[in-house]
C-alpha cells in the first residue's frame, strides 16, 4: 500500500495537470471493452430486430455509438503514448539527479568506495538503456495502470453480471489466481537478477578489459585471447543458467495458466451460448457478455506491468537505501571546538592515524605536519608511503581514524564545516576528473559556486601555460573535450594535466588559499613541468603550495620538504638542510646523484632527451 | 539483404542446437496466435448466429471456440515475449564469445587503438544483444504482418466490400509508421544529450571521481547539468512522439470513418437479409483489435531496423577479422635459441590516417644476446620499433629478421610464446593478485613456486605481504578486491613479465616510470641480471625502452631515435665521445640541470 501511494505520489509531482490527463485516459481506455460490449450488445438487438425489413435506421445510434468509442479508443492511445513518455522521463530524470546529488554530496568518499554502496548505486541508476531494468517513471505508469486495470475489470464484469451474476466469479476467481502464479515467478526473476549485480559488474568489466588497447597487449604477447574469452564465457553461462532456470519454470507456469484460465472460459461461454439458445437471455447480453468476460484475462495482469512496478520500486528502495548508507553516522565522538585564533598555520595536522577500511594496516601513524601560507612545501617519499591519503585527509575525504587536522585558524575541521574549508583549497589529484564538457567548464568547474569571469579564465590559462593548447582547439574555450560530443576533441595526457593545472589556478584566482598538487606533472616533460613549478611558485605569495612528488631535482627548489616514512613526517627543512641532516632525504637524493654521476637521471623525460 | 539472411539462418540453427523447444514452441506460438486471433472472430459469429437461429451445436462449438481462443491469446502473448527473450540470450551465449574471440584474436592492435576502428568496435561489443534480437525481431514483424493479413481476409468473408478497408487499414499502417520514424530521429538526435547526462551521472556517483567533485564543491553543478541534459533530450523526443501521435491519429480517424461506413455496409446487408447479426459482431470484434495488430507490425519492423546498426557493426568485425587473419601467413618456428639476433632491413612504418612517417627506413643489427636500449622524445618512434617486434604492427616497407627468418613468415602465436614484455600502458587485470601475475606463462598459471620468484624479480614481495589476502587478493575494488596504485599496478606488470623462462625477446618499454628510485634500482639490478642470464641460456635480446640513463647507460647498444629516424648508435661511451652528437648534448645538458 506504501508501495502503491508513493508511486501515485510521483506521478504526481511530475505534474498534476499531465498526471489527471494521463489518469483519465487511462481509465477510459480501461473502459473501452465494457463500452464496446454494450454498444455492440445494441447494435446486436437492433439489427435482429430489423430481420430483412430494409430499413437500418434503428441501428444507425448504436452504429455512430460504436463510432465514437473506436475514435476515443484511437485518440486515447495517440495522446497517452508521449503524455506518458513525459511524465516517465520527468520522474527518471529526477530521480536521477537525485541520486547523483546524493551521491556526490556525501561529505567523504570513504561510505561511497564500499560495494555495497556501488551496488546500490547501480540497483538505483534507473538507466532507460539497460534493458533489465525498470525506471521509478515507468513503475509509477505501471502503477496507474493497476489502478485501471481494477477499474476496468469492475466495468466489465458489470457487463457480465448482465447475463447472469455467477459468470463473473466463475471467470474472476481463475483470472485472479493466474496472476497471482505470474506474479510470483516475476517476483523469482527479480530476485534473481538482484543476486546477480555482482556478476553483471565482472562481465561487464571483462568485456572491458578484453576490448582495451592496453590489456590488448599482454593478451596478445602471453597468448591469453582464447583463456580470457572462455573466462568472459564461463562468466557469462554463470549469469544466464539460473536465469534460464526461472525462465523455463516460467514458461511451464504458462502451460499452467492455460489449465487456469481455458477451462472456466470453455464453461462459461458454453453455458451462456446454451442458455441463449434456451431463451434464457438475449442474443445482445450474451453477446456483450462474451466479449466483456474475454476481456477479463486480458486485463488482468500479463505479468508485465507487475514486473515494471516492482523492477522500478527496486530503484526507488535502493536509493532509500543508498541513502541510509551515506549519511550513515560515523559514530566519532564529537570532539570539544578547538579554536587556536593566534596560529597562523593553514593546515596543521596533530597525532593524525589513518587506517583504510577494512584493514589493519596504519597508513598514516601519528603524523604532526604544519602547512603555512606562502609556503612552497614538498611532501617525498617511497610509493606507498601515505602522500596521497594524506591529501585525501586534508581534503576531508576520509577523517582520521585517530588525532586531528586544524585548519583555517586553528580551528578542527568538522566545526568549520568540510564544505566551507573545501571552499578555501584546491586539490589536483593524480586521477583527476576528465569532463566531457567545453574547455571553459573543465575549468571552471574547479570553482562552480563563483560565477565564470572570461577575464579570470584567460589569466588562469596565461598562468598555467595553456594557451598553446587552446590554440589547437577547434572551436576555443567551447571545445567539448571528448571525441564523443559533437565538435569535440581528445586531449592527450599531458594536455590534460595543463588542463587541469588551469583548474587549479583559477580556483586560486577566485579565492582558495592553498593549493595541492598530487604528481601534477608526471606527464609532461621535464622543461614544462620546470615552467609549471616556477609559475606554481610564483603563485605561493598568495596561497599555500603543497606539492607531492618523487622527482627530487624539482622538489629541491621547495621552501621546505618533508619526507613522509612509515605514516608519519619523519624529516622536514630545506634541501640544504635535509642533505646536511643526511638522513633518508639525503640518501634517497644520493642514489638519484649518484645514478647521475653514472649517466643516471630519474629525472629525464622524453621532451629533454632530444 | 543476403549477409542478413545468412546470420539469421546461423542464428536459427543455434537456437534450434541450444533450446530446440522453445525454438519450436516460438514458431508454433506465433501460427497459433494467428489462428487464434481468426478463431475468435469466427467462432464468436458462430455463437450469435447459432443463438440467433437456435442451432444449439453451432452456438455452443462456437462458444469453445471462443473461450479456447481468447484463453490461448491470452497466454500465449505473455509466453511469446518470455521464448524471445529467452531464445536472445541463447544466441547471446555463442555471439558474445564469438565477437570477443574475434576482438583478442585479431593478431594486430589497429581495431584497439584506431578511433575510426574503435567507433564500429564498440558497436559491435555494445549491441550485441540488439544482435540477439535481430532475428526474432525479424520473425515478430513478419508474424504480426500475416496476422494483420489474416484479419482482413476475415473481413472479406463477411463482405467484399469490407476489403475496400484494406486501402483504410493500409493509410494507418503508413502514418504510423511516419511517426515512428520522427521517434527514430528524435532519438538518434539527442544521443548525445543522453551521453553526456549518463556521463555526468557516472563522475557524480563514482569514488575516484568524487574526490575532485567534493573537494571543488561541484556536485550539485554535476547533478543539475546532468539533469539539463537529460531534460533537453527528453523534450526534444516528447515533441517527435508529439507529432508521431498526431501522424497515428490522423490516420486512425480515417480507418475509423472507413470502417465505420462498412460497417454501416454490412448493416445494410443484414437488413436485407445478406448479412447475419454474428457477421456484425465479427466485423466489430476484428476492427477493435486491428490497431494493436497494426501497431505490433510498425513496432517489430521498427526494432528490425533498429537492429541495422548492430548488424552492420558485427559484419565490419567479422570481416575485418577475417581479413586479419588470411594476411597472416607465417607458419615458421621461432628458433629454440638465437644466433646471430634481430637485423632490422630499411624498415619504414607509418600509422593508418598519419602522413608522417613513425618509422622511416631503420636499418640496425642486434646481435644475439645484446641488452638494447632505445631513447628518444615522445614521438620519435620508440615504442613503435617494439610493437613491430612482437608483431603488433608490420612494416610498411622493408623487413625485420629473426636469424634471418623474416617476422612475417613466423608464426605468430608461436613467435610470441617466446617474447616477455612489460609494457608501459600493461594490462589491469583484475584477477588475483596471483593470477595476474601468473599469466605471463599460461601454462604455469598456477605454478606458486615461479610465481613467488616472479614477483620477487618484480620487487613486489613487500607488497604482497601487505594484501590482505596475499597472492589470494582479488584486484579491483570494483569486484570487492583492493585497488591498487599506478606504481602497484606496474609491479604486477614486471612480475608478469618475468614468469616465461626461455623468451628470446624480453621487451620493458618504461618499466619504472611510476616507481621511487630506490624501487628503481632494486628492479632494475634484477631484470639486468634477469637479461643477462635469459643472453647466455638463449642468446634472448632485452630491449629497453625509457628516457631514464639509468637504464641506458648500462646497455650494449643505445639507439638514439628521433622523428621516426635511428639518429645514432653505439654504447654509453661510444656516444657520450661524439663532439656534438645528440647524446652527448643532451648529456651535458642533464648534467647542468642536476646539478644548479
Amino acid at each position: 500500500m506504501g508501495d502503491t501511494l508513493r508511486l501515485l505520489r510521483l506521478l504526481w509531482s511530475a505534474g498534476k495537470g499531465t498526471a489527471v490527463v494521463i489518469a483519465v485516459i487511462r481509465l477510459a481506455e480501461r473502459l473501452i471493452p465494457a463500452a464496446t460490449a454494450t454498444v455492440l450488445a445494441l447494435l446486436v438487438s437492433r439489427v435482429t430486430a430489423l430481420g430483412s425489413t430494409g430499413e437500418i435506421g434503428a441501428a444507425l445510434l448504436p452504429l455512430a455509438g460504436f463510432g465514437v468509442v473506436l475514435l476515443v479508443g484511437h485518440a486515447a492511445e495517440a495522446v497517452t503514448e508521449p503524455l506518458s513518455y513525459l511524465v516517465q522521463q520527468r520522474i527518471d530524470g529526477a530521480h536521477r539527479a537525485k541520486v547523483t546529488r546524493l551521491t556526490a554530496s556525501s561529505p567523504t568518499i570513504d561510505l561511497l568506495e564500499q560495494p555495497e554502496a556501488q551496488r546500490l548505486i547501480r540497483q538505483a541508476k534507473a538507466d532507460p538503456d539497460e534493458f533489465s531494468q525498470r525506471t521509478p517513471g515507468q513503475a509509477a505508469l505501471a502503477q496507474l495502470d493497476q489502478v485501471a486495470d481494477a477499474v476496468g475489470v469492475a466495468a466489465a464484469c458489470v457487463v457480465v453480471a448482465q447475463f447472469a451474476w455467477w459468470l463473473v466469479p466463475l471467470l474472476l476467481i481463475p483470472a485472479f489466481l493466474n496472476a497471482r502464479l505470474r506474479y510470483r515467478g516475476r517476483m523469482e526473476f527479480i530476485q534473481l537478477w538482484r543476486s546477480q549485480l555482482d556478476v553483471m559488474v565482472r562481465v561487464e568489466r571483462w568485456e572491458e578489459t578484453l576490448a582495451s588497447a592496453g590489456v590488448g597487449k599482454d593478451l596478445r604477447v602471453f597468448g591469453l585471447g582464447d583463456w580470457a574469452v572462455r573466462r568472459l564465457h564461463q562468466q557469462h553461462v554463470a549469469r544466464t543458467e539460473p536465469q534460464f532456470a526461472v525462465w523455463k519454470r516460467n514458461l511451464r507456469g504458462q502451460l499452467r495458466s492455460l489449465l487456469l484460465v481455458v477451462p472456466p472460459l470453455l464453461i462459461g461461454f458454453t453455458a451462456v451460448a446454451a442458455l441463449t439458445v434456451d431463451g434464457h437471455g438475449s442474443v445482445a447480453t450474451a453477446t456483450a457478455a462474451l466479449t466483456a468476460g474475454a476481456s477479463l484475462f486480458m486485463m488482468i495482469d500479463l505479468g508485465y506491468t507487475v514486473l515494471t512496478r516492482l523492477s522500478g520500486l527496486e530503484a526507488l528502495k535502493a536509493y532509500d537505501e543508498l541513502a541510509e548508507l551515506l549519511t550513515k553516522d560515523t559514530g566519532r565522538p564529537a570532539s570539544p571546538p578547538v579554536t587556536d585564533p593566534g596560529s597562523s598555520s593553514l593546515v596543521r595536522f596533530e597525532e593524525v592515524g589513518f587506517t583504510y577500511p577494512g584493514t589493519t594496516r596504519a597508513v598514516l601513524d601519528g603524523l604532526d605536519l604544519e602547512i603555512r601560507p606562502g609556503e612552497l612545501l614538498a611532501i617525498v617519499g617511497l610509493n606507498g608511503a601515505g602522500k596521497s591519503t594524506l591529501i585525501k585527509l586534508l581534503a576531508g575525504l576520509y577523517e582520521p581514524t585517530s588525532g586531528r587536522i586544524l585548519v583555517g585558524g586553528g580551528r578542527e575541521m568538522s566545526e568549520l564545516g568540510v564544505q566551507a574549508w573545501r571552499e578555501r583549497i584546491s586539490v589536483v589529484f593524480q586521477d583527476f576528473v576528465k569532463y566531457e564538457l567545453s574547455a571553459a567548464d573543465n575549468v571552471t568547474l574547479g570553482r562552480p559556486g563563483v560565477v565564470p569571469d572570461k577575464a579570470v579564465l584567460e589569466a588562469a590559462a596565461r598562468d598555467a601555460g595553456l594557451g598553446p593548447v587552446l590554440d589547437r582547439l577547434p572551436d576555443g574555450w567551447q571545445t567539448p573535450l571528448a571525441r564523443s560530443r559533437t565538435g569535440g576533441v581528445d586531449l592527450s595526457g599531458g594536455q590534460w594535466q595543463q588542463v587541469v593545472l588551469t583548474r587549479a589556478l583559477y580556483a586560486l584566482r577566485t579565492g582558495a588559499e592553498l593549493l595541492v598538487l598530487d604528481e601534477p606533472t608526471a606527464h609532461l616533460d621535464v622543461r614544462t613541468e620546470f615552467e609549471v613549478f616556477q609559475r606554481l611558485a610564483e603563485q605561493r605569495a598568495e596561497a599555500g603550495v603543497v606539492l607531492i612528488s618523487h622527482r627530487l631535482s624539482t622538489v629541491r627548489q621547495a621552501d621546505r620538504i618533508v619526507l613522509l616514512d612509515g605514516g608519519r613526517i619523519t624529516e622536514s627543512g630545506t634541501h640544504d638542510e635535509l642533505i646536511a641532516l643526511d638522513g633518508s632525504y639525503a640518501k634517497l637524493f644520493a642514489i638519484q646523484a649518484e645514478r647521475f654521476q653514472q649517466g643516471y637521471q630519474d629525472a629525464i623525460e622524453e621532451g629533454e632527451l632530444l | 539483404m543476403r549477409r542478413y539472411l545468412d546470420l539469421w539462418a546461423e542464428m536459427l540453427r543455434i537456437c534450434w542446437r541450444r533450446a530446440p523447444g522453445a525454438t519450436a514452441a516460438l514458431f508454433g506460438l506465433c501460427a497459433l496466435s494467428i489462428a487464434a486471433a481468426a478463431g475468435i472472430a469466427l467462432s464468436l459469429r458462430a455463437v450469435i448466429d447459432g443463438s440467433v437461429h437456435g442451432a444449439l451445436g453451432t452456438a455452443v462449438v462456437g462458444a469453445c471456440g471462443v473461450a479456447l481462443s481468447h484463453g490461448a491469446t491470452a497466454v500465449f502473448q505473455a509466453t511469446i515475449v518470455d521464448l524471445f527473450l529467452l531464445l536472445a540470450d541463447e544466441t547471446d551465449l555463442e555471439l558474445r564469445p564469438r565477437i570477443y574471440g574475434w576482438i583478442a584474436g585479431i593478431e594486430g592492435l589497429d581495431h584497439l587503438e584506431r578511433t575510426d576502428f574503435l567507433d564500429r568496435l564498440e558497436g559491435a561489443r555494445n549491441n550485441t544483444w540488439q544482435l540477439c534480437t535481430s532475428l526474432w525481431d525479424t520473425v515478430l514483424a513478419v508474424h504480426a504482418a500475416l496476422k494483420l493479413g489474416a484479419t482482413l481476409l476475415i473481413l472479406g468473408t463477411v463482405s467484399p466490400w469490407l476489403l475496400f478497408l484494406l486501402p483504410f487499414a493500409a493509410l494507418p499502417l503508413w502514418f504510423d509508421h511516419r511517426g515512428k520514424q520522427a521517434v527514430v530521429e528524435a532519438e538518434t538526435g539527442t544521443a548525445e544529450a543522453f551521453r553526456l547526462q549518463r556521463h555526468l551521472f557516472q563522475l557524480g556517483t563514482r569514488a575516484d571521481s568524487g574526490k575532485d567533485i567534493r573537494v571543488a564543491g561541484a556536485g550539485e553543478e554535476i547533478a543539475r547539468r546532468q539533469a539539463a541534459a537529460w531534460d533537453e533530450g527528453a523534450h526534444l523526443r516528447y515533441r517527435a512522439r508529439v507529432r508521431a501521435a498526431w501522424w497515428k491519429f490522423c490516420g486512425w480517424v480515417v480507418f475509423a470513418c472507413g470502417f465505420v461506413g462498412g460497417l454501416a455496409l454490412v448493416v445494410y446487408g443484414a437488413a436485407h437479409g445478406h448479412a447475419t447479426a454474428g457477421d456484425v459482431v465479427m466485423a466489430v470484434t476484428v476492427a477493435s483489435g486491428l490497431r494493436q495488430t497494426v501497431q505490433a507490425v510498425v513496432g517489430s519492423t521498427a526494432n528490425t531496423l533498429g537492429t541495422r546498426t548492430a548488424l552492420e557493426s558485427y559484419f565490419w568485425l567479422r570481416d575485418y577479422a577475417a581479413a586479419e587473419t588470411a594476411r597472416t601467413t607465417g607458419t615458421a618456428f621461432a628458433p629454440a635459441r638465437l644466433d646471430k639476433g634481430l637485423a632490422f632491413d630499411h624498415v619504414s612504418y607509418r600509422y593508418p590516417g598519419t602522413d608522417r612517417l613513425a618509422l622511416d627506413d631503420v636499418s640496425i643489427h642486434i646481435p644475439a644476446g645484446t641488452v638494447v636500449a632505445i631513447v628518444g622524445e615522445y614521438g620519435s618512434g620508440k615504442t613503435t620499433l617494439v610493437k613491430l617486434l612482437v608483431k603488433f604492427y608490420r612494416p610498411d616497407t622493408g623487413r625485420i629478421t629473426l636469424d634471418g627468418t623474416d617476422l612475417a613468415d613466423l608464426d605468430t602465436a608461436n613467435w610470441r610464446t617466446r617474447i616477455s614484455a612489460a609494457f608501459q600502458d600493461f594490462g589491469r587485470l583484475e584477477t588475483t593478485f596471483a593470477e595476474g601475475v601468473g599469466l605471463g606463462d599460461l601454462p604455469h598459471l598456477n605454478d606458486r613456486e615461479r610465481i613467488t620468484r616472479a614477483v620477487r624479480d618484480a620487487d613486489a614481495s613487500t607488497l604482497v605481504e601487505r594484501l590482505p589476502e596475499g597472492l589470494d587478493t582479488q584486484l579491483g575494488r570494483e569486484l570487492g578486491g583492493v585497488d591498487l596504485s599506478e606504481g602497484q599496478w606496474q609491479r604486477v606488470a614486471l612480475a608478469r613479465s618475468a614468469m616465461r623462462d626461455d623468451p628470446l625477446l624480453f621487451v620493458l618499454d618504461e618499466p619504472t616510470a611510476s616507481l621511487d628510485a630506490p624501487s628503481e634500482h632494486a628492479i632494475f639490478e634484477r631484470q639486468m641480471a634477469r637479461a643477462r642470464r635469459l643472453a647466455e641460456q638463449t642468446g634472448a635480446i632485452t630491449v629497453i625502452v625509457s628516457h631514464r640513463f639509468s637504464t641506458v647507460t648500462g646497455a650494449d647498444l643505445i639507439l638514439v631515435l628521433d622523428g621516426g629516424r635511428l639518429v645514432e648508435s653505439g654504447t654509453h661511451a661510444e656516444l657520450s665521445a661524439v663532439e656534438g652528437g645528440r647524446y652527448a648534448d643532451l648529456y651535458g645538458i642533464q648534467e647542468a640541470a642536476y646539478n644548479t
